[in-house]
């Protein structure tokens, strides 16, 4: 924590993404903290595979993968804090340190606390997940290829063997762990993938399909960027983490929820969540508000949360899995500067903007009490007026209606994935501004709308008067005005 | 959400691991210091004594068996080297309690001293913890580096914070008193004011305390020592040295190198824990790669011999304090 001097934030505020990701929780996190206040950004799902594009006002562009989203706010660096829940990838983080070091905050790694409980995420979890991902062919799940489900599977499978945050400090400990993590997925690598999360309730996920054989450091299409690296040259990189960045235990977290407000950055989005998520295209971790409300209700804070949800004013989908709004024109103007086909997870698909798949994400995730809208310059920047989806159906026109589960069943998932797969949209143009639309629409006040990449593109719109009704007298905005 | 464009490559994260270590991490003192004038410089939040009902060192399940390990160091002019110092041997101190095994749960907190007549942060007190979480608390440190100029500082305060304001599960559950060493080159002053105590801690004394009433007090819940620097400016001043042999008999440490400050006070805590004699423990500093033996041993033989520096005066009740070893309740 450092020594910010602001107006104390009001509360704790959750941001969590509303669609399949990309929908600009850095930049609404980054608006959060340089209001000031805010003592730390922390995250509760997710690993390293995030990827938070911010660009400051300045033009300093950075993709927030571990370190939080308040890195760049103005004054002073927001620190962050990676809860138990976070897969934590320690070489990831100090590239990523090393490139806010270019951007001019000092020293980034002193702004950094972890749970030692965290698991890390290792090469040897990549390289078993981008063979898997690889073995899958055209079935692909849109896997990152970072080994983030991978490490997830493992803990699940081998709790008392899953490499933690806390191990980088005790090498031997470390290096028999990491022997047997080697071992175990020395069959996987050879191409006789067995099922992974076996233990995880519901029913065996991934089905993995025979692999074409890939030997470690095998070069064919999926093209392993590079062969396994040394076990020792990582124990003394994760020593080296252990010893530079702050560990910390339990009563860390209860501690900084006291001393000030907190931003809880999510990472992906609510439609990819394990449970709610369209199987078996979904990450291995809760996308959705409970992981931050648990962590503020075990530290006595269970009502102080305000809950920020986000979208674009279009839809996106990077991977692979159903979008019922996607759409190759859309796909084509909406290019994406930061979201490029990536190897592993394929093209960036856009569609139209998807009421249906929104009420289905604020249900899912139990509601929000606010929304941001980025990217409201799209129906500018396209030249035409925006659609939204009010509606699906099937190819028969029979209405098709989506609702979150009420209890984790995969199986039930799977079929609505079958379901969204077949479905087509109900389009209709949007009438009227899309963000203020939007939030009538899901009844929700605005939190901020975006009309462009940085915090300095946000503003709160003035609502317009109602159209129907007579013309009100005494408007609570004509304060405002000079008479 | 997307995917990390940061290279995983483990020799690069170890070279920018390494290449980052080492610097200054007193982010709060420098902002302050260099956004304010002095007449405005604040405590931190988190080190802030200003109503705080206890600092607490508790058992949890990773921790079961908890003890109260306290570092208070003077921050005024002479001394304001120590807190950077500390931080730099950190591993060091929790490394020796761990690895060999002197002391099972160690839970350290740090706090610093200033003058509560003069300065505008006199006391900061942090939490105790088991692990880097410390270094938060030093990284929030004030370092003033003010003081009175008078030979005096208020460590009678810091004293009164300790006795008053602590609770200690090593205490509470299996009756074993906490650890406090004060690290300092000044004397106290001769009483805790009851104003200083309402205006830096906020508790409503009705008189003031005479400094021998608290440092008996809070002996009832810490082994105290006193750690005066030897290569500090006051230590050629006879009257802090003869001070503080008054008060502490044989719990007074005199340290040549006060870069082994931390080093002391792992082996001191392991003397006192029956888990070393000295020349096992000066071993282990070697084995640890600590050049800091010989300034260390010299501290410490006096207190393994279990005989005090000659004390100058007598008939003083606590003038021997407690040995080591003893727990006397």
């Amino acid at each position: 924590m450092n020594g910010r001097t602001g107006a104390r934030a009001p509360e704790h505020a959750i941001v969590i993404d509303l669609g399949f990701g990309d929908a600009g929780k850095g930049v609404t996190v980054d608006l959060l903290c340089s209001r000031g206040g805010y003592g730390a950004v922390v995250r509760a799902n997710g690993g390293a595979q995030a990827a938070h594009n911010v660009v400051a006002p300045d033009g300093r562009h950075h993709t927030f993968s571990q370190f939080g989203a308040g890195t760049l706010a103005p004054g002073d660096p927001v620190p962050t804090h990676l809860s138990r829940f976070v897969v934590v990838d320690p070489f990831a983080l100090a590239a990523e340190a090393r490139h806010l070091t270019c951007l001019g905050v000092p020293d980034p790694l002193s702004l950094v606390t972890v749970d030692r409980r965290a698991l890390i995420s290792t090469p040897w979890h990549a390289a078993a997940n981008q063979t898997r991902e690889r073995a899958r062919g055209r079935d692909r799940h849109g896997s990152c290829g970072m080994g983030v489900g991978e490490t997830m599977a493992y803990a699940l499978d081998h709790p008392a063997d899953a490499p933690t945050v806390g191990d980088c400090a005790s090498p031997e400990l470390l290096r028999r762990k990491l022997e047997r993590l080697a071992d175990r997925l020395a069959s996987v690598l050879a191409g006789e993938s067995e099922p992974v999360g076996v233990s995880s309730p519901g029913e065996a996920p991934s089905p993995v399909g025979a692999a074409e054989a890939a030997g470690p450091g095998a070069t064919d299409t999926g093209r392993r960027s590079e062969p396994l690296p040394d076990p020792e040259e990582c124990l003394a990189a994760y020593r080296a983490f252990a010893e530079r960045v702050r560990l910390v235990d339990e009563r860390y977290l209860p501690r900084l929820l006291d001393r000030a407000p907190v931003v809880f950055e999510g990472a992906q989005g609510v439609l990819l969540d394990e449970w709610h998520g369209f199987h078996p295209y979904t990450t291995w971790s809760t996308t959705t508000t409970v992981n931050p409300l648990a962590l503020l209700a075990e530290a006595g804070h269970a009502d102080g949360a305000r809950r920020i949800g986000v979208t674009r004013t279009f839809a996106t989908r990077h991977g692979a899995g159903p979008m019922v709004t996607e759409n190759v024109l859309l796909t084509e103007r909406l290019a994406d500067r930061h979201n490029r086909t990536h190897p592993w997870q394929g093209g960036f698909r856009v569609g139209h903007l998807d009421l249906v798949a929104l009420r289905y994400a604020l249900e899912a995730t139990g509601g929000v009490d606010s929304l941001v809208v980025t990217h409201a310059d799209a129906p500018a920047r396209l030249g035409r007026e925006l659609h939204w989806c009010v509606g699906y159906e099937l190819a028969d026109g029979a209405p098709l209606r989506i609702a979150p589960g009420d209890s984790p069943d995969l199986a039930r998932q799977a079929r609505l994935a079958g379901l969204l797969t077949a479905a087509r949209p109900v389009l209709e143009p949007v009438p009227g501004e899309v963000p203020t639309t939007v939030a009538d629409a899901l009844n929700l006040p605005l939190e901020a709308v975006f009309t462009g990449p940085t915090r300095d593109d946000a503003h709160l719109p003035v609502r317009r008067l109602p159209r129907v009704g007579a013309f009100p007298r005494r408007m609570p905005l004509a304060r405002h005005r000079v008479a | 959400m997307g995917s990390s464009s940061w290279s995983t490559d483990a020799y690069h994260a170890r070279q920018a691991y390494q290449d980052s270590a080492g610097i200054s991490s007193f982010d709060y003192h420098d902002h302050v210091t260099t956004r304010a004038p002095r007449h405005e410089w604040t405590v931190h939040p988190s080190l802030d004594p200003y109503g705080v009902t206890v600092r607490e060192s508790r058992d949890s399940d990773a921790h079961p068996n908890s003890l109260a390990v306290s570092v208070l160091f003077d921050v005024t002019g002479s001394m304001g080297r120590v807190p950077r110092t500390l931080q730099t041997k950190l591993p060091d101190l929790f490394g020796l309690l761990l690895r060999r095994g002197y002391v099972a749960d160690p839970q350290i907190m740090f706090g610093s001293i200033g003058d509560a007549t003069c300065d505008q942060v006199p006391l900061q007190v942090g939490q105790f913890e088991s692990g880097n979480e410390l270094e938060d608390d030093l990284g929030n440190t004030l370092l003033e580096g003010g003081g009175g100029g008078q030979v005096t500082e208020s460590y009678e305060l810091a004293m009164y914070f300790m006795a008053r304001h602590t609770a200690m599960d090593c205490l509470e559950k299996r009756g074993r008193r906490g650890y406090l060493f004060i690290i300092g080159d000044e004397k106290a002053y001769g009483a805790v004011k009851a104003r200083e105590v309402r205006e830096v801690i906020g508790d409503d004394l009705a008189e003031d305390i005479p400094f021998p009433t608290i440092l008996a007090e809070l002996r009832r819940k810490f082994e105290v020592y006193f750690i005066l620097p030897t290569g500090s400016f006051h230590y050629r001043s006879d009257e802090v040295r003869e001070f503080w042999e008054k008060h502490m008999g044989q719990n007074l440490i005199l340290l040549d190198d006060l870069d082994a400050a931390s080093e002391t006070i792992a082996l001191t805590v392991g003397l006192s824990e029956e888990a070393i004699d000295l020349d096992e423990g000066l071993k282990d500093l070697a084995e640890a790669g600590s050049d800091q033996a010989d300034a260390v041993g010299k501290a410490l033989r006096p207190l393994a011999r279990g005989r005090g520096p000659v004390s100058t005066s007598s008939g003083i009740e606590e003038l021997a304090g407690d040995g080591p070893g003893v727990d006397r309740l």
